[in-house]
């Protein structure tokens, strides 16, 4: 083993270090270079080279116009098969694989300038085949005595593997964002204390109008969202770590600048993301808008409740129907038939009205549902006269209700209890709000007032006129019974008076 | 003998309530079967308990409600939705579901009520 630091004894003295690079630059046989013995290299060249072999970062010395390679431990890791013989070689020719590269380091860093490259991607032959790198390079000028560029020192950092680590990264991202933008389900990610957005899938954007909010903490992206209770949902997550579920939960969204609040109801999970020390660094929201199937449940709900409503209001009509014929009746089987007619013609109504969703009935349809019991089979026995018009559900089923009376009784004792008799029903509108209906037999038998206390009397001469804001009044004519009733346009819509 | 509002839209069943009121020995007011009419009796009519359906034609009766409470008069639901769709202001108001019968209602009917209109 030689001395260090001996002048007298050994040329190499001034490396100061016996790694095995530092031996094979000793032992190289520099004579025959462009470097010549290292007698004669000259001070700077001598320091340079000292410098760079006792760095631990991979360094390499470009000496002369050829690029003369002397380099470190750290480098000859670096330069895998090709050292050792890399040592001493031009760097053109040491790797041809990257002359050009090269030749342009030469050039600018013989011309006093510095390079600097990040992850640069190289193509390198070291290990027996081509295989692509990555490095951090820069290079700098090394001096010479009299102050000219007499080489390019540069320090080579591979960063192969983070680059690569970072594209596999970016992949597993880009496949997980491909995953995520094709997911029928919301999902969106945010970060940190204040909840920034850091991804949303389309579903989430749709769900909140379309509006960009990468970046942006949940505040200030969705306030009216804020205001709901949501971010103090999130806060809970980030704090304790707990996931919340939640389904079926009402928000309301604005989904236009200055528009109006948009409600919709969503099942989510807030799922809390840990960093690798365990704390949570984000929370995953993922769920779906299920605002169709709640209206549709509410619709359902709403539905049922309606139908109980008209079966108990049905039953209630048949109640009265019941308690009130038989508290007029003197027979039981007249009784039992009128019971029977009353109901049919309020079935009949209900009919007219089905069709229609209860939402109003065709005058003239609800009149000849209601006269078909009494029709004649073998002869006109009504004629119905008035304009197309609508009338309201309510006042339907009364209207209904009294053409039934008046046909029971012209059955019985007026003009359709004798042939010839017939029955004309007309009725019209006059000025703007006034409806008029007018029931007029014709060719009957001489009619006297009956009992005015009747069911059917009550019906169509107090309450009838009573609902419908108007007047009834019945007149027995020698040429049989006329009924007139004149009522608010308003109320046969069942519009509010 | 009480004075007793009937608001019911329903034709059949404003005359069998207005009969079971009469029945039960009192005087029926009514039937209004429209929310104008019911308000106006409401305000000016000398009642002592009312009936009330919930649903008049398309519209909610609670204004009437609102006047009776206004003037302290007693009063009862009657309604097919049964306790349903009331109102959180009026829930305690009993709401009596129809069908009904007349003890029913007799017993809705307070005691004391009777003759205080007079």
């Amino acid at each position: 083993m030689t001395p260090l630091n001996h002048p007298g004894a050994d040329p190499f003295y001034f490396l100061g270090h016996d790694g095995s690079v530092a031996r094979l630059v000793k032992d190289f046989p520099w004579g025959t270079t462009c470097l010549s013995r290292v007698e004669t290299w000259p001070q700077s060249l001598k320091t340079a080279t000292a410098l760079l072999i006792h760095s631990p970062v991979p360094m390499v010395m470009l000496w002369g116009e050829q690029g003369v390679m002397i380099y470190n431990d750290a480098y000859s890791v670096f330069a895998g098969h090709r050292h050792p013989a890399l040592l001493g070689s031009n760097v053109r020719e040491g790797w041809p694989e990257v002359a050009e590269f090269n030749d342009n380091v030469m050039k600018v860093g013989l011309a006093g300038q510095t390079l600097a490259y990040q992850d640069q991607e190289l193509t390198l032959h070291r290990k027996g085949y081509l295989e692509q790198v990555w490095m951090n390079l820069d290079y700098s000028p090394v001096l010479d005595e009299s102050g000219r560029p007499a080489g390019v020192i540069a320090v080579v950092i591979e960063t192969t593997e983070r680059v690569l680590a970072e594209r596999r990264n970016r992949q597993e991202f880009q496949r997980l964002q491909s995953l995520f933008a094709q997911a029928p389900t919301f999902m969106a990610m945010v970060s940190g204390p204040d909840h920034r957005f850091t991804m949303v899938n389309p579903e989430y954007n749709k769900l909140i109008g379309n509006r960009d909010v990468i970046g942006m903490p949940v505040r200030e992206a969705l306030p009216e969202v804020t205001e709901q209770g949501f971010f103090d949902l999130l806060d809970h997550v980030f704090t304790t770590g707990e996931a919340i579920t939640r389904t079926s939960l009402r928000v309301l969204l604005r989904w236009r600048d200055q528009g109006p609040l948009e409600e919709r109801f969503v099942d989510f999970v807030f799922q809390p993301i840990r960093d690798q020390d365990g704390t949570v660094a984000h929370i995953f929201v993922q769920g779906s808008d299920v605002t169709e199937r709640v209206r549709a449940e509410n619709h359902q709900r709403l539905l049922i409740n309606e139908l109980n409503h008209r079966v108990k209001n049905s039953l209630a009509a048949v109640q009265s129907i019941v308690t009130q014929t038989l508290r007029h009746a003197t027979d039981t089987s007249q009784a039992s038939q009128a019971i029977t007619a009353r109901i049919m013609a309020l079935s009949a109504a209900h009919n007219v009205l089905t069709q229609e969703n209860w939402d109003s009935a065709d005058l003239r349809t609800l009149a000849q549902t209601a006269i078909h019991p009494f029709q004649a089979p073998d002869r006109q026995t009504f004629d119905l006269d008035g304009p197309d018009m609508r009338v309201g559900p309510y006042a339907a089923i009364s209207i209904a209700l009294a053409l039934h009376e008046l046909g029971t009784n012209a059955v019985k004792y007026g003009a359709l209890s004798v042939p010839g008799g017939t029955v004309l029903l007309r009725w019209n509108v006059s000025g703007k709000s006034v409806f008029n209906l007018e029931w007029i037999e014709t060719g009957g038998p001489l009619v006297t007032k009956g009992d005015h206390r009747g069911f059917g009397s009550r019906l169509i001469l107090q309450v009838l006129p009573d609902q419908l804001q108007g007047k009834a009044e019945l007149d027995f004519r020698p040429t049989g019974i006329v009924f007139k009733l004149t009522a608010a346009v308003d109320a046969i819509s069942d519009h509010a008076a | 003998m009480a004075r007793i509002l009937i608001v019911e839209d329903e034709i059949l069943i404003a005359m069998l309530l207005e009969d079971i009121v009469t029945d039960l020995g009192h005087d029926p007011v009514g039937p209004m079967m429209r929310l104008q009419t019911a308000l106006d009796a409401a305000e000016r009519e000398a009642i002592d308990f009312a009936i009330l359906d919930i649903n008049l034609a398309g519209q909610q009766s609670f204004p009437v409600a609102d006047r009776l409470m206004r003037r302290g008069i007693p009063f009862i639901f009657a309604s097919g939705y049964g306790q349903a769709g009331l109102a959180e202001a009026y829930s305690t108001i009993p709401v009596l579901q129809k069908p009904y019968d007349a003890a029913q209602i007799a017993r809705a009917i307070p005691a004391d009520s009777t003759g205080h209109s007079r």
